[in-house]
């Protein structure tokens, strides 16, 4: 009976959406990085460690408020609690261990051992209880019990959580445990050499009356402060076979320091790809929507730079590693992914539907747009690719993996030709509204519900008085594009104006459109 | 004044385009091959040409000064040289070159070139509009290449004109219907945005010319309203 009360409430608990949800919600907000809002739980938690640092300094030498004191003792401790109550329980999924170990007996035909499921439920738990963390967690609860004056101090205990806050912190760790079996062996040979030269010294000094060193802990004590090569002088040997052991453990000490100071930038020099790689991957996650730029070939940097003018968040993803280079150095946002391949996007942690704009394949070589552009295809059916072709008689590949738009330079060169031959006004004005560099330029301005509310049609918007050119209006009813639209031409939500003019007129204009002037 | 010869110097998928694009336009389409091997190849008629300054074979069959040249080799270095090499030879002939990037295009129009086009910013171009500027990249497309009836043309204040000293900001464009006129070119061929302080003030002189948009019959009719003519002038393209 009891056994089943069990199981039934650990299937209610796994199955039910409320109870999952609001777990994965905690989870997130402590553990998950790449959740939004647990910045603000971290930055929240380091601010309490820090009054609660603060106060403890404050009481040394000054008498502090009341409220002050059971604020640190009582407030920051509950929360502290609190905290390591949560971080307990989504540690492991009790129901879940039950749950598993029920089905792995029912499907043997066997009584379901809840013993079994217990005890693993008790060391999974203890294994968290006993994690360097949860002790560091634990102690920093302490100084609840303030009365007891020496659990006070286990307030500092509280600076050390800071690492679970700073992302930093763990970096550091996660770099100096790449070396740990050189830091293990170092070790050892500063304990060895401490030894040695702790013993050899108290041998040699602690019967020389006019000797500081009189205890063997005087003598490690000496050993460490020499070997670390900080050498306070406040002990030092006085007889000639002590100056030699000191001779030995200054030698060693140099030895040392420098295997340590080596070893620690080792370490970073070859971890620092891979930790701003990381820190890319996880700024690329937060990003809402940009552009995904695959090969950083001629054509493709001038594309990025151009984007980059509009503030467009572009990603640029390229096999070869100088071009990445090349790509970080102009100020880009580049990894050495090859972005024909489906697990570049699996590292990217995106929502490729959600999150990117479009995918450009920009690769000077047509088998290479192929390949990237079928990866892409086979992740999303929806999503916009753009394309260069680089020979024609290579189109019709190009169409059949779905590419939505191929841009094919030699043909763009035969139209600009003719144009040229044929209406050079037209292809030098148009050049002109295109270019960068013009300070008359062609813009598209959205219609939206704001601007309906204060100007019913095109006569109303007064675009002369802001010195710029109505060249039509694209509606979206009909996705036409009408020319010098009539003053009597309505608008509507999702419309676009198509406007000339100079950039600041234009600015102008656009605000004066959002600017309430219709009385309701 | 019209050319009526096109001289197309390199063969390359860009020549085949070109070719495509402009063998309407000319009495003759001649296609120059710096390697001999092209001139075997049975779908275009390709003769061969050198880089030195002996342009007698083709001056035998082509009225040089009065064509177009395409300096489309692929080599940069021997573009420019082929490109230096018309125009000490040629006064007259104009040259559109092809220039990988824009540094290239600098050199190209110093080596004389009337008009270069830089590959690598043109594709950007475009490529960065249609995702930017969809609408007005696609209006502008139509413009340009012909898909809509829309044109941009420029007209000359003629003697007989009654816009000629008049002040531009005083005229009443909404009178012409289904014109809009973008900017005002001077006789030196600097040009105004219609809405510019300076081109506000300025007083419509004989030879000035206007830039405008509109349908072909709109156009026509606005010739006709202020008694002045359609104007091409492409001799003094400048980039």
């Amino acid at each position: 009976m009891f056994k089943r009360l069990i199981v039934d409430a650990a299937y209610f608990l796994q199955t039910s959406k409320r109870y999952q949800s609001r777990k994965q919600f905690f989870r997130n907000l402590l553990e998950n990085n790449k959740y939004k809002y647990k910045k603000y739980v971290d930055i929240f938690m380091i601010v309490l460690i820090f009054m609660s640092v603060a106060v403890l300094i404050r009481e040394v030498k000054h008498p502090i408020h009341d409220y002050m004191f059971y604020f640190n003792s009582y407030v920051i401790s509950f929360i502290f609690f609190i905290e390591y109550l949560l971080r307990f329980w989504i540690h492991s999924s009790v129901s879940k261990i039950i749950v598993d170990r029920a089905e792995h007996d029912s499907f043997l035909s066997r009584n379901i051992n809840l013993l079994k499921a217990f005890k693993k439920i008790i060391s999974v738990k203890l294994s968290y209880i006993f994690s360097i963390t949860a002790i560091i967690d634990f102690l920093a609860i302490m100084p609840f019990f303030h009365e007891l004056r020496l659990l006070r101090l286990f307030i500092l205990f509280r600076v050390f959580k800071l690492f679970r806050y700073a992302n930093s912190f763990q970096t550091l760790a996660s770099v100096l445990a790449t070396k740990k079996f050189e830091f293990f062996t170092l070790a050892i040979f500063a304990s060895i050499v401490i030894f040695v030269s702790s013993v050899l010294i108290y041998v040699m000094e602690a019967n020389n009356p006019s000797s500081p060193i009189d205890t063997l802990f005087e003598a490690v004590y000496w050993s460490i402060v020499t070997i670390s090569t900080v050498g306070y002088g406040d002990v030092t040997p006085v007889t000639f076979e002590g100056r030699v052991v000191a001779i030995i453990v200054i030698i060693a000490g140099i030895a040392v320091l420098a295997f340590t100071t080596s070893l620690v930038v080792s370490a970073f020099t070859e971890k620092l790809d891979e930790i701003r790689e990381v820190k890319t991957v996880e700024d690329i996650s937060k990003l809402k929507s940009f552009y995904l730029v695959c090969g950083y070939e001629s054509v493709a940097q001038d594309v990025v730079r151009k984007l980059s003018k509009h503030h467009k968040d572009i990603i640029i993803l390229d096999e070869d590693s100088a071009r990445v280079e090349r790509a970080k150095s102009d100020g880009f946002t580049a990894l050495n992914y090859p972005p024909g391949k489906l697990e570049s996007y699996k590292k990217l942690h995106i929502n490729i539907e959600k999150q990117v704009k479009a995918v450009l394949c920009l690769y000077e070589s047509d088998v290479e747009n192929v390949y990237t552009a079928l990866t892409v295809r086979s992740l999303s059916k929806e999503i916009f690719i753009l394309s260069l072709l680089m020979e024609n008689s290579n189109r019709k590949k190009l169409e059949f993996t779905g590419i939505n738009k191929i841009v094919y330079p030699q043909e763009l060169i035969g139209l600009v030709t003719r144009e040229l031959i044929g209406q050079p006004v037209a292809f030098e004005i148009i050049h002109e509204l295109r270019s960068e560099t013009s300070n008359v330029k062609i813009t598209e301005l959205a219609i939206t519900q704001r601007i309906i509310d204060n100007f019913l049609n095109t006569g109303e918007l007064g675009n002369e008085a802001y010195r710029v050119v109505l060249l039509g209006i694209h509606k979206k009813a009909t996705q036409r594009f009408y020319f010098n639209p009539l003053k009597d031409t309505l608008l509507e939500n999702g419309d676009f104006l198509l406007v000339i003019g100079y950039n600041v007129f234009i600015k102008e204009f656009e605000q004066h459109l959002h600017t309430k002037v219709r009385d309701e | 004044m019209s050319k009526s010869s096109a001289l197309i110097f390199g063969f390359n998928n860009y020549a085949i385009e070109i070719l495509k694009n402009v063998e309407k336009e000319y009495d003759n389409v001649k296609i120059y091959s710096l390697d001999e091997e092209n001139i075997s190849n049975e779908e275009y008629e390709i003769s061969h040409f050198d880089l030195s300054d002996d342009w007698q074979e083709i001056e035998e069959e082509i009225d040089i000064d009065n064509s177009i040249a395409f300096c489309i080799l692929e080599d940069t270095a021997e573009n420019i040289f082929l490109t230096i090499s018309l125009r000490a030879s040629y006064e007259k002939l104009s040259i559109i070159a092809i220039a990988s990037h824009k540094e290239n295009a600098n050199k190209l129009l110093m080596a004389g070139a009337n008009k270069v086009i830089p590959l690598v910013e043109t594709t950007a171009d475009i490529i960065t509009n249609m995702l930017e500027n969809p609408i007005s990249n696609s209006v502008l497309h139509a413009i340009l290449y012909e898909t809509s009836a829309l044109k941009i043309a420029q007209i000359k204040i003629g003697k007989d004109s009654h816009f000629k000293d008049e002040e531009l900001s005083s005229i009443d464009w909404g009178h012409y219907n289904g014109i809009i006129v973008l900017s005002v070119m001077h006789k030196d061929m600097s040009s105004e945005f219609i809405y510019s302080s300076k081109a506000k003030r300025h007083v419509m002189e004989e030879g000035d010319v206007l830039v405008v948009v509109g349908y072909e019959a709109d156009i026509k009719e606005f010739e006709k309203k202020i008694g002045s003519n359609r104007y091409v002038n492409w001799s003094n393209w400048s980039w």
